[in-house]
């Protein structure tokens, strides 16, 4: 009899666990438990320093192959791309600035002929047709 | 109240916005601004040429020379060099040093290449806008197609030759 009731009981005393278990922890209002722990105290009860001495920082650098790592990286493209990216806006500023002046002696002079300006003129007839073509 | 003349410029952004520039023909400020670095680019390179020359002789045969400003030789000798550097460069590329700063670019007046002869006559003709007290630039400000007196002498004209809208929206793209 012993033998057969055995693990009935059994799954019944894990059911009823669970149960318990999951009303509990549905009952748990997890934020005021937080509320009421103290990280800064438990922050202070961690020596970083100890921690940090049982970390070899020297083995791991070693174990990097920087050489292979720059190596892949194609530093020389790197930095001629942001320097030629930078010559190219300075560029594009001072030519905006001048053909903002441009527009603005222009737009001076059609005021002053007492004609509607209506942007620069152009392009010539040739390179219309070459650029059509 | 009536909208003056001058005022009919397209409402919106500025041009350099909404247009690309390229092809048309460049202003006052882009070509005066491209001959100012052009004249200090050929001044520096003679005055260099000129400091290489006084070194190499002081090595050489112990002795300085002194340039003289006002020398008709050296004046003389400014005078080939900057023909030299404006013809060459217009007749090569269509554009100095300036001019490719500036992204203006001489052309034949239907805006095909300037061939070397235009580059030469162009260059020949370029103090006679300046000797007519500057009136050779008049055309600049007031003609349809922004020609100086040395552009209609040597049938050419100058346009801008770099795209305003790519490069704002690359700057976009890189904001």
């Amino acid at each position: 009899m012993n033998g057969r009731l055995g693990p009935s009981m059994e799954a019944l005393a894990q059911a009823v666990a669970q149960r318990a278990v999951e009303i509990v922890v549905s009952a748990l209002d997890v934020n005021a438990l937080l509320d009421r722990v103290d990280l800064n105290a438990v922050l202070d009860q961690v020596d970083i320093g100890q921690v940090l001495d049982r970390i070899d920082l020297n083995g791991i650098v070693e174990r990097i192959d920087v050489e292979a790592l720059v190596e892949q990286t194609d530093l020389g493209a790197i930095i001629a791309r942001s320097s030629s990216g930078v010559a190219s806006d300075v560029l594009d500023v001072v030519r905006s600035q001048t053909v903002g002046l441009d527009e603005f002696i222009a737009r001076w002079i059609a005021r002053l002929r007492r004609r509607p300006y209506t942007g620069p003129p152009g392009p010539p007839d040739g390179l219309h047709a070459r650029a059509g073509s | 109240m009536t909208a003056r003349a001058g005022d009919a410029t397209p409402s919106g952004p500025p041009i350099i916005v909404r247009e690309s520039l390229q092809g048309k023909y460049s202003g006052f400020a882009s070509r005066f601004a491209a001959f100012a670095v052009d004249v200090g680019v050929s001044l520096g390179v003679f005055m260099l040429a000129l400091a290489a020359i006084t070194f190499a002789a002081r090595v050489l045969t112990g002795k300085n020379i002194a340039w003289n400003k006002g020398d008709p030789w050296v004046i003389l000798a400014y005078a080939v060099w900057a023909f030299s550097y404006f013809a060459y460069s217009w007749a090569a590329s269509g554009r100095t040093a300036g001019m490719a700063l500036f992204g203006v670019r001489v052309v034949r007046d239907d805006g095909t290449d300037a061939s070397g002869r235009q580059a030469v006559v162009r260059t020949l003709a370029l103090p006679l806008s300046f000797l007519l007290l500057g009136l050779g630039f008049v055309g600049i400000l007031l003609g349809d197609r922004r020609r100086a007196l040395h552009d209609v002498i040597a049938g050419t004209a100058v346009i801008y030759s770099w795209d305003a809208r790519a490069a704002r929206l690359r700057f976009l793209s890189r904001g």
